[in-house]
């Protein structure tokens, strides 16, 4: 028999009565640090420390100690010199140039590379990007956030942020697949599941997708444009809130209120935070290093057969005009769809100024999702697809342009 | 034998899941951990038993797309066997879903999860009489040490659908 949702309630309660004794409560030591990190007076400073803590030392262990002080002595002084040294071929040759070093022209001679970002070969910089740099940041990253879900900060951090995600449309529980975007943007979009209505999925996944930089992204940041990945973190999240403000009010359908479920605070279990990031480490190394061999050769390929320079002509006028970055960004963007990590590190190969350098760090970000979260998405909707391509479109020309602007205000463009 | 690990969003159904199968599939303390369904097997009575992790549902009337594919699986495998996984220190809500489950006619065991958080905040569950009125097995667990998921796994071989009639007859009507 099928009782009606009023009927079950009153069963409920008569069995409740029978079987369940509710004693007095007291007081815990838990609840009283739960009531301090959700409690706005004290919570909101609480978050920021969290969220500051979680930047330095991502930022300390990956970067400085981890790339600078390890890895890149590793590649630049041994591997790479021993590869040049090796590799059969040498400087002109085209095979050597996709494999090990296509060098660069300087003062009308071609040079080799000193270092494995502007070598570009799939044996130098397709292994240093993902081994050297991007893996201890991915590492780094999912351990502080293994340990942030273990204890139950997130739902507090949910708590915090409701009101403002409301704002776009969203509910605090949106700060689940921004956060796992920052690691990577693949299980971001799985995670906007939890949202109740198409709108906010969609909401959320071209915000993603756009505006989240992921994890290896930012660690290679983290490493070419130590002085400003401040700014371009900054920008993009006031990109995220503006565009989810615009999406908000564009896109029909309802965005509800829940009601949220805050867990008790859990000692974290070792085994546990071991076997997660374990897993979304070595989920990074399947996914990502193919794609970056991958990327290197198809990227070196194109350079070599012309593509890249007719494609980065093609669109010269945009570039230079609208973005006010130099044309040879394209190669970096055709390298985007494939490794965002990639392109910035591409990036850093070419000459440019400070400022163009931020603008064409933002545009890798915005322009495109990478080729997995573009098939993750599909998965999804292919409406989605559609619809998040076209807010990137937008996202890209508005605030990329934006960009530019601002530099020509500031009179450094 | 089918069985498929059901409950609220973070009551430790992955927890579960990962205890049973021996498989690794992300577990955290917050709800909607899981937005997609896992398969594992464990080896039990003599035979493979397929193992299902649902995604967290409050109720078979979903609202969103997670609970969608949770609801969906039970629709799905009429002929599987249910783990509903309640969280002891927040039993009455819990019992609304395993009701819900009991109506639509399906074989279930309840692991009373938690049941350490429970204690903490000091609710006393007489779990003989629950069962008693209910007509179906149920255990305190605490999923994360392990205790208490053998015996639920022990009751799964016997259990039988049960007729929500009754447990309204047991209580004397509504």
């Amino acid at each position: 028999m099928e009782l009606t949702a009023d009927q079950r309630w009153e069963l409920i309660e008569k069995i409740s009565e029978k079987t369940v004794k509710f004693g007095a409560y007291r007081h815990t030591l838990k609840d009283a640090i739960g009531d301090l990190t959700v409690r706005p007076s004290t919570g909101i400073p609480v978050a920021i420390a969290v969220l500051y803590g979680f930047w330095s030392i991502f930022g300390s262990f990956a970067g400085t100690l981890f790339t600078d002080g390890f890895m890149c002595k590793i590649f630049d002084e041994h591997w790479l010199p021993w590869m040049q040294s090796v590799f059969p071929g040498g400087l002109g040759n085209w095979f050597y140039a996709i494999m090990v070093d296509a060098g660069h022209i300087q003062n009308g001679m071609l040079t080799a590379s000193d270092n494995s970002f502007e070598s570009f070969g799939v044996l130098t910089s397709g292994l240093f990007v993902p081994f050297g740099v991007v893996l201890p940041a991915i590492f780094i990253f999912y351990l502080m956030l293994a340990f942030l879900e273990d204890v139950g900060y997130m739902p507090r951090l949910a708590v915090l942020i409701d009101t403002l995600l409301h704002k776009i449309g969203l509910h605090g529980y949106a700060i689940v697949p921004t956060i796992l975007g920052l690691g990577c943007n693949v299980p971001a979009v799985a995670s906007t599941r939890i949202l109740e209505t198409r709108k906010q999925r969609f909401i959320m996944m071209a915000l993603v997708a756009t505006f989240i930089p992921c994890g290896a992204q930012i660690g290679i940041m983290q490493d070419v444009i130590p002085e400003s990945i401040g700014f371009v973190m900054l920008y993009l999240f006031i990109g995220y809130f503006v565009m989810g403000y615009i999406l908000n009010k564009v896109i029909p359908g309802r965005a509800p209120e829940i009601l949220m479920d805050v867990p008790p605070y859990q000692k974290p279990m070792l085994k546990n935070i071991k076997r997660k990031v374990w897993m979304r480490t070595s989920g990074f190394l399947k996914v990502a290093v193919p794609f970056v061999l991958l990327g290197c050769l198809i990227v070196n390929i194109l350079y070599l057969a012309g593509t890249i320079d007719w494609l980065g002509n093609v669109f010269a006028p945009v570039f230079e005009g609208w973005f006010g970055v130099p044309k040879e960004t394209a190669g970096p963007l055709v390298a985007a769809f494939l490794r965002k990590d990639l392109a910035v590190a591409q990036l850093s190969a070419i000459h440019m100024t400070k400022y163009q350098m931020i603008t064409s760090v933002v545009l890798v970000s915005i322009y495109f999702p990478c080729v997995a979260t573009f098939a993750m998405i599909l998965k999804e909707s292919w409406k989605a697809l559609l619809g998040s391509l076209v807010v990137l479109l937008i996202a890209a020309f508005g605030w990329g342009g934006l960009l530019h602007l601002i530099w020509k205000l500031m009179g450094v463009a | 034998m089918r069985v498929l690990l059901m409950g609220h969003p973070n009551v430790g159904k992955s927890v579960f899941f990962n205890r049973l199968t021996g498989a690794n599939i992300i577990e955290s303390n917050y709800p909607g951990t899981t937005v997609d369904y896992t398969k594992g097997y464990m080896r039990q009575f003599g035979e493979d038993i397929e193992v299902i992790d649902v995604p967290g549902t409050f109720s078979l009337d979903p609202k969103d797309k997670a609970e969608e594919v949770a609801v969906k699986m039970l629709r799905d495998n009429k002929d599987a066997k249910i783990i509903c996984v309640v969280d002891a220190s927040k039993i009455e809500r819990g019992l609304y879903l395993l009701l819900e489950i009991i109506e639509e006619g399906f074989p279930v065991v309840v692991a009373l999860n938690m049941w350490d958080t429970a204690m903490d905040k000091n609710i006393q569950i007489d779990a003989p009489e629950l069962e008693q009125i209910l007509g179906v097995p149920v255990v305190p667990t605490v999923g994360i040490s392990g205790e208490g998921i053998s015996a639920v796994v022990s009751k799964l071989k016997d259990i039988t659908p049960v007729d929500a009639d009754a447990i309204v007859e047991r209580m004397g009507g509504i």
